[in-house]
């Protein structure tokens, strides 16, 4: 292109008052996400970029940069052009979790929030001879019992924990925190009788509740969640604020063109809510949540705010 | 086992047959190239497969996955550079043989022994999988201490002529391996406020730096501008002596059962089982001291090792719902999109779909066989026909991309070159560059599960020692330590009394 | 010459397990204990083959570097192409590569090498680019014309 031809370009796109971009996409997005190959995150992001390809007429390619609990990537992601063509696929942790725990280098500023898209709870279950079966009884069990019961859990001051110690503090709970490097590995410890207390994602252990070798008497859902019919969801405990959930979005870096985050909202939207991606969800026990644009923001920072005062009464903030 | 004959009729029709065949070939080339591993290609290959007969998706993974393993042998043997890090304890005999002019024999024993490999741990996957797979859950952090430690023990082969060194190597990469948010107790260590280093030091990329670098400044300094012609190559079809399969049997068994066992302990990780597949080969051999000087044997033990944990590692996966690494991971997301529950159902909800995969699992080793040899000698050994100087360059150029593209970040290049330029120096004063990475791979696999044991016990080490398994593994770790030297110290004596 | 150089990294090893071993000490508990353990014992083990080598009577000849010149060329010219990846992007960084190394190291046959990295070069965008769609750095400069669109 010459440059009289993109003078010309330029200014009737001033003229006319529409973005520059009117034509986005007009190449290749890079989408990143902050953790490995075969995670919860990636296959999600994975499954939702084939409909996003489709929705926008173009290429996407994936990244992967795992490491830190998401902060690695987000670190990364964070120093991205914010044209449109670098996206950030994540789920809540990075963002609203490891920030109390960790010396990072960006904040809920750094990001532009575009759209939430899929929502899930988590879950603590009890081999089938542990003293209570239901969420009332459980609490009770471990109140009466301080420091006895060990919970495996998706790492020191994930979400997964924090999760946890906010119920744990509203009923004056003690019991001991094992960090391992996922919901398999926990699965696994749980299984083996290493650890007392299953703390992880449902869909992992969902076999095992079918089975009947495991119960699950809480989820961490404010709401009782249809795959676990036995589980107590936080409001019938009456600590319904307590709720802490797993949730999954995309965000692009500071200070992205409104006009292109809304087309991309609106594309996330339809591409969420297409039957395929929904019954994809479910086989994971996620379920479609959308949230776009500053109403995202608002509610990234006040699950920030709310993780704060529990981290920091652990003890584990810094 | 009616399931099998069905699983095997669907298995067998036009395009899981192509999908197996094309894929094998992929994965090879993928396990070639320094960098490029299995788990970049199977996770971009599987939402695209999303939409396809699942078998046939399986059959790609199954394909990729097995023919990588093989694939890492060749660079390892005609270039010194290991493809993947499963395949450094190829380098030890497996180089050595290719400078003696023995590459094409070399590559045909890496080849067979990796369909051997992968035959056997396919069928342990087919039969007694499902039965052991229970088992692995006695396993607890405890446990997993010893078998790091178990696996640390094997640096003792690779310590070369300067025990100091040796170790002073495994103990670098140790320390390297602790670089990084502590998950335990969320601590930053060696970070220098750089958040790039807050997930450590990829492993992949010191691997290429640390192997492939110092090969290529050596080619550099040999200054070759004419290149071999083929008749230098000697890469004609070896056949094997009569009797010489023979003499590998015992290893392969050996190799394949150590394979497996790793394998299907969730979270051990492949890469180790070549390390010990070729420490107990050479520990079980008459003559240790050829070993890493172009025993055939050392090449088998490695190359059965690797390919024998790959079908294992789907046990715990399939049988269990618990993914023991990554591309179990990948697999069991791919079956769950094709509406499937992992989990201890999952055989019983879809036997052939579960059988096939298995099957293929098998197909795909066999076809190491058939294509192995060909790939290797057709298309990599025609690089060596190259100049030497022009080859410099391509390599180069080769472990920046494959570097790059892990992580998308340019950082990771000046870390690679840091760690070759080091490798470099290190190799040149006899400290061997295996403890480094064994290090790296061990160290924090050690370091969390004792202290997750030690979390669990409430601080009391002697639960380290005293619940029965992990005892027996603590005699095992120490039987391994001293097995060397009371069979050094006995054929002293048997030398005495001639 | 063995004996010296033996010497210089045992200290290198003493150093660097000193220095991890002070990083060590500002880690909070447990996460700390085992980093010092290791930093000690990689120091220790720098002593040991300081004072194996101050001991060993006699040095043989060990020649670090084979070829000085060469070596000294590739690694220079291997920094600068890292270093120009980003600003030129990939493909035209390392097609200067493919033509200055060889040219370096002293090869002449410069159609020869054309062609080879040409071939060499197509396979890289093949793989990477088509095949697998990894992003590659594209270079200040596409993205600094393309600006307009």
């Amino acid at each position: 292109m010459t440059i009289q031809k993109t003078m010309i370009y330029a200014l009737t796109s001033v003229a006319l008052a529409t973005p520059i971009f009117a034509e986005y996409p007009e190449r290749a997005i890079e989408l990143t996400i902050p953790a490995g190959a075969g995670g919860g995150t990636d296959t999600s992001a994975r499954k939702l970029a084939i409909l996003l390809e489709e929705a926008l007429g173009t290429s996407i390619a994936v990244l992967n940069v795992g490491g830190g609990g998401g902060s690695v990537g987000a670190s990364q992601f964070m120093q991205a052009k914010p044209d449109g063509y670098s996206l950030f696929a994540t789920w809540n942790s990075p963002l609203t979790t490891v920030p109390q725990v960790q010396n990072v280098a960006y904040s809920l500023d750094s990001f532009t929030p575009i759209a939430s898209t899929s929502e899930t709870a988590y879950t603590l279950c009890i081999k089938t001879d542990f003293p209570a079966t239901d969420g009332a009884g459980f609490l009770a069990e471990l109140e009466a019992n301080p420091g006895k019961y060990t919970y495996g859990n998706d790492g020191i001051g994930g979400t997964m924990q924090l999760a946890a110690e906010r119920i744990f503090q509203a009923k004056g709970i003690d019991a001991v925190p094992i960090p391992f490097g996922g919901a398999g590995e926990t699965l696994q410890n749980f299984l083996g009788g290493h650890v007392d207390i299953y703390g992880g994602s449902i869909s992992t252990v969902l076999p095992y509740v079918e089975s009947g070798e495991a119960a699950c008497p809480i989820v961490t859902s404010a709401a009782d969640v249809a795959a676990l019919p036995n589980a107590s969801g936080l409001d019938a405990l009456g600590m319904g604020d307590k709720e802490t959930l797993l949730w999954r979005a995309i965000l692009g870096p500071k200070d992205m063109d409104p006009a292109i985050v809304a087309k991309l909202a609106d594309v996330i939207e339809s591409s969420v809510n297409d039957p395929s991606y929904v019954e994809f969800l479910a086989t994971k026990g996620e379920v479609p949540n959308i949230v776009k644009g500053d109403d995202l923001g608002a509610r990234l920072q006040a699950e920030f705010d709310g993780l704060a005062e529990v981290s920091k009464s652990l003890g584990l903030s810094n | 086992m009616e399931f099998y004959t069905q699983a095997l009729s669907k298995v067998l029709t036009v395009w899981p047959i192509v999908a197996m065949i094309g894929a094998t070939l992929l994965g090879v080339f993928i396990g070639a190239l320094p960098g490029l591993n299995p788990v970049m290609a199977i996770a971009l290959l599987l939402p695209l497969t999303y939409s396809m007969d699942p078998l046939v998706a399986l059959a790609m993974v199954s394909g990729i996955y097995n023919g990588s393993m093989y694939g890492g042998a060749i660079p390892a043997i005609l270039l010194r550079i290991p493809g993947t890090p499963a395949s450094i304890a190829t380098t030890f005999d497996g180089f050595p043989m290719a400078d003696k002019g023995e590459a094409a024999k070399a590559l045909k024993i890496a080849c067979w022994s990796s369909a051997v490999g992968g035959i056997a741990s396919a069928i342990a996957l087919m039969t007694v999988g499902p039965l052991l797979a229970r088992v692995t859950l006695f396993f607890g952090p405890a446990e997993y201490f010893w078998i790091a430690i178990f696996g640390m023990a094997s640096v003792g082969v690779m310590v070369g002529s300067d025990p100091a060194k040796g170790v002073m190597a495994a103990v670098l990469g140790l320390l390297i391996g602790t670089i990084g948010i502590d998950n335990l107790s969320g601590q930053a260590r060696y970070t220098f406020d750089q958040t790039w280093l807050l997930g450590g030091l990829d492993l992949i990329v010191v691997l290429v730096g640390l192997y492939a670098l110092p090969p290529v400044l050596q080619l550099a300094e040999k200054c070759d501008l004419k290149g071999l012609s083929a008749a230098q190559l000697k890469l004609t079809n070896v056949p094997f002596k009569p009797g010489e399969r023979r003499k590998l049997i015992p290893t392969w068994l050996r190799s394949s059962g150590i394979g497996i066992s790793v394998g299907i302990l969730p979270g051990a990780g492949g890469n180790i089982a070549a390390f010990l597949s070729y420490n107990a080969a050479k520990n079980a051999s008459d003559d240790p001291e050829s070993f890493g000087k172009g025993n055939p044997q050392g090449v088998a033990a490695a190359e059965c090792g690797n390919n024998a944990d790959n079908a294992a590692s789907m046990i715990p996966a399939l049988s269990l719902g618990i993914p023991g690494n990554v591309v179990a991971a990948l697999v069991l997301s791919a079956l769950t999109i094709h509406g499937l529950q992992p989990g201890p159902q999952l055989f019983h909800q879809n036997p052939v779909l579960v059988g096939g995969f298995m099957m293929e699992m098998l197909i795909t080793s066999l076809l190491i066989f058939l294509l192995g040899g060909a790939v290797a000698t057709r298309v990599f050994a025609q690089f060596q026909r190259l100049p030497g100087v022009l080859l410099v360059p391509s390599i180069l150029i080769l472990m920046c991309v494959g570097v790059y593209v892990i992580n998308g970040r340019p950082v990771d290049l000046w870390v690679m070159l840091l760690a070759g330029i080091a490798g470099y120096f290190l190799e040149k004063l006899n400290v061997p560059l295996a403890p480094i990475i064994l290090g790296m791979i061990l160290g924090p696999m050690a370091e969390q599960s004792v202290r997750r044991a030690l979390l669990i016990s409430r601080g009391d080490a002697t639960e380290l020692l005293t619940r029965p398994l992990s005892a027996a593994l603590a005699i095992a770790t120490l039987l391994i330590i001293t097995w060397p030297i009371v069979k050094a110290m006995r054929n002293k004596r048997a030398g005495a009394e001639i | 010459m063995e004996r010296r150089q033996d010497i210089v990294l045992g200290l290198i090893f003493m150093g660097l397990g000193a220095a991890a071993a002070w990083m060590a000490t500002s880690y909070t508990g447990a996460s700390g204990i085992y980093p010092m353990v290791l930093s000690i014992i990689l120091a220790l083990l720098g002593a040991t083959v300081v004072l194996k080598a101050v001991r060993a009577g006699t040095t043989s000849e060990r020649k670090l570097v084979d070829g000085p010149a060469q070596m000294l060329v590739t690694i220079v010219l291997g920094i600068v192409y890292v270093a120009l990846i980003v600003p030129l992007g990939f493909y035209p960084a390392s097609f200067l590569l493919m033509l200055a190394l060889p040219i370096a190291l002293g090869y002449r046959r410069g159609l020869y090498a054309l062609i080879v990295a040409a071939v060499f070069m197509g396979i890289i965008y093949l793989v990477f680019s088509l095949l697998l769609e990894k992003p590659l750095p594209r270079g200040a400069l596409p993205s600094l014309v393309g600006l307009g669109g």
